[in-house]
């Protein structure tokens, strides 16, 4: 073969002994070219990356289609409901009718005499309970004694159609005591005669309050008296569902072996494996969670679901697979979308355009189940105390039960709604101060390498660069304020975590957040296993990606097994904006190790010093004589030559961070992604209907490991938070009935709503992310909202706190303003801007802060700075140690209890393990 | 979501159709008339008032018709959209009917024929059990209407179909055939004010086609849409002005109707006589759009609340009447 006569110089091949040396696996060119340098994506940005030295410039960087692409847009793709198993029964659910309710009795004689009707099950076939948090599991597979919400589960049936299984559900007769509901979530605020649960001695008094927060940090005391305006409002955000295409489905089979296998959508399979295993009472190691393609998320699958209990149960009793589809409108009964809620937001600014305080008050609606609240009640807050220095920060959340759906997470969790009122309070803040609301969130800017008032810990910062490009790109300067009546444009940004700092079910130091394994056998194929949760967001592409990067080969070389439990390793799955920065960090880790064995056998093999060699598509050669090199097949043989495949294992864990305070471990992240945004809305001042014109949208990822799939993630994004703040909503009617439960009417805007975006990637090349990378799955939704109501603010002068601005609520307000000025709505003006002496001051400061920023961002070792220094306080050291003003407290002092906000309220019961009772 | 099972009927003519009707009245038999599916279907899906036999007239061709003068029962939405032989506003009102998937299947008579709906009623089995049931589908158990409470003598469910106002206001006569007689009537007379009936179809009947006067290409006028979203969604309003114009460029003929307000479309005739006389222009125009205001009573059963709805009627009547103070 003319392949054996040219072979390079090094390692000689035995020919024909190694069938899988062959164009493609091995590599095309048979002699090794000096890298392009061009070709190597440009991570080195900011003073360099502890990644720069595996960069090969062959995956990462470019767009990308994802790798399973193909698989979706030729139907081949196998989702919940396409998994079909011989001998499978159809399983259905009963759903309470009631609100909430004692369940008396359940007759279910005439739905097991149907023929067809395999099995039915019920509360007493799995007492366990379960929920994802282990601090507060409080579900059940089926109604134990009580139903909390109408589509809340009661019983299940296997049967053997469709058309049987619906049948026996009419057939199961259930006696019910009616008990008195709570539907508005400030009365779940007060004593109850039930409270909707009973969390025994760590109960808050005898209310239906699941958890509250009360946080104080800073200059409290000053916080009013050193500000010269103030924004107050009272907000009020409808209950949003995530709207994924795909229903919940789910088959459950207990195999002959005696093991369970469970098909499902999630996107978390560890805590469903162990909610299982919680409930049906077996051990772990006797369940395979088998993730199929998931139909989107957006943390709607989070959760471990009494549904996928049920199929177990009821494979369990047949002996036979089970699957359960859900109808749409039994997804709004599971719901876990975003929180209805009640936020008063108090914004104060002093003399010099500085953020003297924030002050947010979050009562959140959380429907009949814990779900994330626990975690959401701090979100509230806690994740508003960045990106802007600040002077004080006060929050008090309170989740409370209702009767409703449970809620849950979705994409932003816990911060979209806040983030949107302290963002209009920005804008606010300006109009007051009468400076432009861009240079006031300049002037005010945490730099890179800095802690926020509550101590988190920020590593890389776009903020900045965000700002300046949307500022840029949407013409900001020559519209803001000038643009015709009922046309505007309005600015947000927004804040994310990039992966939360803490396990939830381990400490962090005791076992990873995540784990990749890697194998490569003869073939040269890598096989990488990983418990990362591919829901469509490029999960398992940006993995294929990270480990291509480092090994220099092809993506179509690497193939992702992250489906089963069985073979992937323990891993927290697609929530919290993890997977990016944790699982690629995770792979290039387990990459890295091959790599020096295939580098070693490389210099094995050439008698090059290792490192002089370097790898590139397929190729390992010297870097100064490129003629000197072997193939990646030939490196791969020599190094397998003792031990057959070549395996390694990747780990990531976050490093020690944040304060100690009780609740410091929410919202710590390894990293934080920032954004901002610039909409331009039209709003009808006849009709009050909004259309959004055009986005600019710009988020800081760090680094766009696949620019294609960020851009969808900002586009994705935009339309997701389009539909909460102008239509989505779950509306309930007056007795309490969700009365929009299906995709006509919760109305999810359609390709005629959406706007041109203009999605601007900034990369601030995180210290320690993969190639420098952060997330970019939820942040890019928080600064639409913001942005879209401060535009309507430019057009019409209404400042919204209602979201979302349906026409008929935006008609209301422009009716109102046009009564208090006693003008019909055609000759409403819009708000007018004439700069204050502060916005010279604003625009110094900000331009003395972005060489400063610029400086941090680049020192290999910059110092410390804590929030406070804008203030006056020595950067290094937290304020509140250099001053006795600038608080931390993390329970209400009787002061504050004399006039407590709404949410705060939740502080006047007294847990009953502290009131005597146990 | 599954159908209760039914037993469907394909006739290929309308004679066969209507004698299908026929056999199945005289057994006692219930039964639904299909055309597109678009509306039906869904509520049976849903559980609501479904029968045990349906008869499709997609393989009747008599229905299909399609010219100036003349709407066949069966002509699909897209196709009248899509049409340069109707009148261009019936083409124009056709186009924002649901969504193009929809607009394909969906028919002219399925729409004039639309069932009304309320968010009481439009769910699913399981929904409306938990809440009692209501009026127009109350499974036997003599339900009350959630809408109005303490009032079980009509169905206020809304009408929420675009094509009714714009054909009554170009005069449009429909025509009903049944097993035993074929009659016609005004499209303004075919409505009966009832949330459940909704029209003058006796069991066994059905639209065959509408026919408009010779004088249709005089008219002009437009129709304005309330709605949350630009595709799917059904109107929360809608109101058509139509008029003829005399020599001196002021109407000399003006109607106006109106849709998704109430249980069935409404035809303000005494309101467009009182702005033609002594027609003045814009203040014509205003008052105009204050009576029909007026004149239509919403009632909170769909996305948006009812004193909004009012409230744009009176923009979406100005809107729509716009081209008359243009000179």
């Amino acid at each position: 073969m003319s392949e054996d006569k040219d072979r390079v110089e090094g390692y000689r091949q035995q020919s024909g002994k190694l069938p899988f040396s062959r164009p493609g696996s091995g590599g095309s060119r048979k002699m090794s070219e000096p890298r392009d340098e061009d070709k190597i994506a440009n991570i080195r940005g900011n003073g360099g990356h502890k990644h720069d030295d595996v960069v090969t410039g062959s995956a990462v960087g470019r767009p990308t289609a994802l790798i399973d692409g193909r698989w979706k847009v030729t139907g081949q793709a196998q989702y919940g409901d396409d998994v079909r198993l011989p001998g499978e029964l159809v399983g259905r659910i009963v759903r309470s009718k009631h609100h909430y309710a004692r369940v008396l009795s359940i007759d279910v004689s005439a739905a097991t005499e149907l023929p067809g009707v395999v099995a039915v099950a019920t509360g007493q076939d799995a007492s366990g309970r379960f929920g994802v948090l282990p601090v507060t599991k409080d579900e059940h597979a089926m109604a134990q004694e009580k139903v909390r919400h109408v589509g809340d589960l009661i019983a299940c049936v296997a049967a053997t159609d469709e058309a049987t299984a619906r049948e026996a559900v009419r057939l199961v007769e259930v006696e019910y005591e009616e008990l008195e509901a709570v539907h508005d979530m400030r009365q779940g605020l007060e004593n109850s005669e039930e409270p909707i649960h009973d969390r025994g001695k760590y109960h808050i008094g005898a209310s239906n309050v699941q958890k509250r927060v009360f946080q104080e940090f800073g200059d409290i005391e000053g916080m009013s008296a050193n500000a010269v305006v103030s924004h107050n409002s009272n907000w009020l955000f409808a209950g949003a569902n995530h709207g994924f295409t795909e229903p919940h489905a789910v088959v459950a089979n207990w195999d002959p072996s005696g093991r369970l296998t469970l098909y499902t959508p999630q996107q978390v399979p560890h805590y469903v494996h162990r909610a299982l295993a919680d409930v049906l009472d077996i051990p772990m190691h006797q369940i395979n969670v088998h993730r199929t393609f998931v139909g989107g998320g957006f943390g709607g699958k989070s959760d471990p679901f009494p549904h996928e209990m049920c199929a177990a149960i009821l494979s369990r009793k047949t002996g036979r697979p089970v699957r359960i589809n859900f109808d749409r409108e039994e997804v709004f009964w599971v719901n876990r979308g975003r929180h209805p809620s009640r936020i008063g937001m108090n914004l104060h600014a002093d003399s010099k355009g500085r953020l003297c305080g924030i002050e947010t008050d979050a009562l959140i609606d959380g429907g009949a189940f814990a779900s994330f609240g626990h975690v959401t009640t701090y979100y509230n807050g806690v994740l508003h105390t960045a990106p802007y220095e600040i002077g004080a920060f006060h929050y008090t959340g309170a989740r409370v039960w209702t009767n409703k759906p449970a809620s849950g997470a979705m994409r932003g969790h816990g911060a979209v709604n806040s983030r949107c009122a302290v963002e209009v309070g920005m804008d606010d803040l300006a109009e007051q101060l009468n400076v432009d609301p861009i240079t006031l969130r300049l002037a005010n800017l945490l730099p890179p390498h800095s802690a926020t008032i509550t101590g988190f810990r920020v590593t890389s910062i776009g903020m900045r660069e965000c700002l300046e490009r949307v500022r840029q790109a949407s013409g900001w300067d020559d519209k803001f304020r000038k643009l015709p009546d009922g046309h505007g444009i309005g600015i947000g940004c927004g804040f994310f975590i990039s992966g939360s700092g803490l396990p939830i079910h381990w400490e962090p130091n005791k076992f990873p957040h995540a784990t990749v394994h890697l194998k490569i056998d003869m073939d040269g194929g890598v096989t990488v296993h990983t418990g990362a949760a591919e829901i469509g967001q490029g999960s398992d592409t940006v993995i294929a990606q990270s480990v291509a990067e480092v090994l220099g080969l092809p993506l179509d070389m690497i193939r992702i097994r992250s489906r089963e439990t069985d073979t992937s390793p323990v891993d927290l799955g697609s929530y919290s904006s993890r997977v990016t920065f944790m699982n690629a960090n995770a792979a290039i880790s387990a990459a890295m190790e091959i790599r020096q064995e295939l580098l070693e056998a490389a210099a094995a093999a050439t008698d090059a010093p290792i490192e002089r060699l370097v790898i590139g598509d397929r190729r390992i050669y010297r870097k100064d004589d490129p003629a000197v090199g072997v193939s990646y097949l030939e490196a791969l043989h020599k190094a397998q030559e003792d031990k057959g495949a070549l395996v390694s294992s990747g780990a990531y864990r976050t490093p020690p961070m944040g304060r100690v305070h009780k609740g410091a471990g929410a919202g710590i992240a390894p990293a934080y992604s920032f954004s901002a945004y610039v909409a331009e809305v039209k709003v009808d001042i006849e009709t009050g209907q909004t259309k959004v014109l055009k986005v600019w949208a710009a988020h800081d990822c760090g680094k766009a490991l696949n620019p294609l799939s960020v851009k969808g993630q900002i586009i994705g994004s935009c339309h997701m938070g389009l539909g909460q703040v102008l239509s989505e909503e779950m509306k309930y009617g007056r007795n309490g009935h969700l009365i929009n439960p299906d995709l006509l009417d919760y109305k999810i805007p359609t390709i005629h709503e959406m706007p041109e975006i203009v999605p601007i990637i900034v990369e601030s090349n995180d210290s320690e992310g993969p190639f420098g990378a952060k997330e970019a799955g939820e942040g890019p939704l928080l600064p639409i909202l913001p942005a879209v109501c401060n535009a309507v603010y430019d057009a019409v002068g209404i400042r919204t706190s209602e979201l979302p601005i349906t026409p008929d609520r935006v008609h209301r307000m422009i009716e109102a303003r046009c009564k208090h000025e006693g003008v019909t709505p055609l000759d409403l003006s819009s708000p007018e801007l004439h700069h204050s002496e502060l916005q010279e001051v604003l625009e110094a400061r900000a331009s003395e802060h972005a060489s400063r920023d610029a400086m941090r961002a680049t020192d290999p070792d910059p110092s410390d700075y804590n929030n406070g220094a804008l203030f006056g306080f020595d950067p290094e050291i937290p304020a509140d140690e250099q001053d006795e003003r600038w608080v931390v407290s993390v329970t209400p002092s009787s002061d504050y209890m004399e006039s407590p906000r709404l949410a705060g309220s939740a502080w006047k019961h007294t847990e009953r393990r502290h009131g005597g009772d146990s | 979501m599954r159908m209760p099972p039914f037993e469907l009927h394909t006739p290929s003519s309308l004679d066969e159709a209507l004698s299908l009707a026929g056999d199945l009245q005289q057994s006692n038999q219930e039964f639904d008339w299909v055309a597109g599916g678009t509306d039906l279907l869904p509520n049976y899906k849903w559980h609501l008032n479904a029968k045990p036999h349906v008869i499709s007239l997609a393989g009747v061709p008599e229905l299909s018709e399609l010219s100036e003068t003349h709407i066949g029962a069966m002509v699909r939405l897209q196709d009248l959209a899509d049409s340069e032989v109707v009148h261009p506003l019936v083409a124009k009102v056709s186009s924002m009917v649901a969504s193009v998937m929809i607009r394909r299947s969906g028919t002219v008579g399925g729409n004039i024929c639309l069932d009304t709906r309320c968010f009481w009623f439009n769910q699913s089995e399981e929904w409306r059990e938990s809440i009692e049931w209501c009026y127009k589908c109350d499974c036997g158990t003599g339900a009350d209407c959630r809408v109005i409470p303490n009032q079980n003598t009509q169905c206020v469910a809304t009408y929420q179909a675009d094509l009714a106002p714009v054909l009554m206001c170009l005069g449009a006569t429909i025509h009903l055939a049944g097993p035993s007689q074929s009659r016609s009537m005004p499209l303004t007379e075919f409505f009966e004010l009832d949330g459940i009936t909704r029209n003058v179809l006796t069991p066994g009947e059905l639209v065959t086609h509408l026919t408009l006067p010779d004088d249709v290409s005089e008219w002009r006028g437009d129709y304005q849409k309330l709605r949350q979203r630009e595709s799917w969604d059904f109107p929360e309003a809608g109101v058509a002005v139509l008029w003829k114009s005399g020599p001196d460029g002021s109407p000399s003929d003006l109607r106006v109707a109106t849709t998704g307000l109430e249980s069935i479309p409404g035809f303000h005739s005494a309101e467009a006589i009182a702005a033609l006389t002594g027609w003045n222009g814009g203040p014509s125009v205003d008052e105009l759009a204050e009576a029909v205001r007026k004149a239509v009573k919403p009632v909170l059963n769909t996305w948006y609340p009812p004193s909004y709805r009012r409230k744009m009627v009176k923009v979406l009547t100005k809107r729509a009447s716009s081209g008359l103070l243009e000179v």
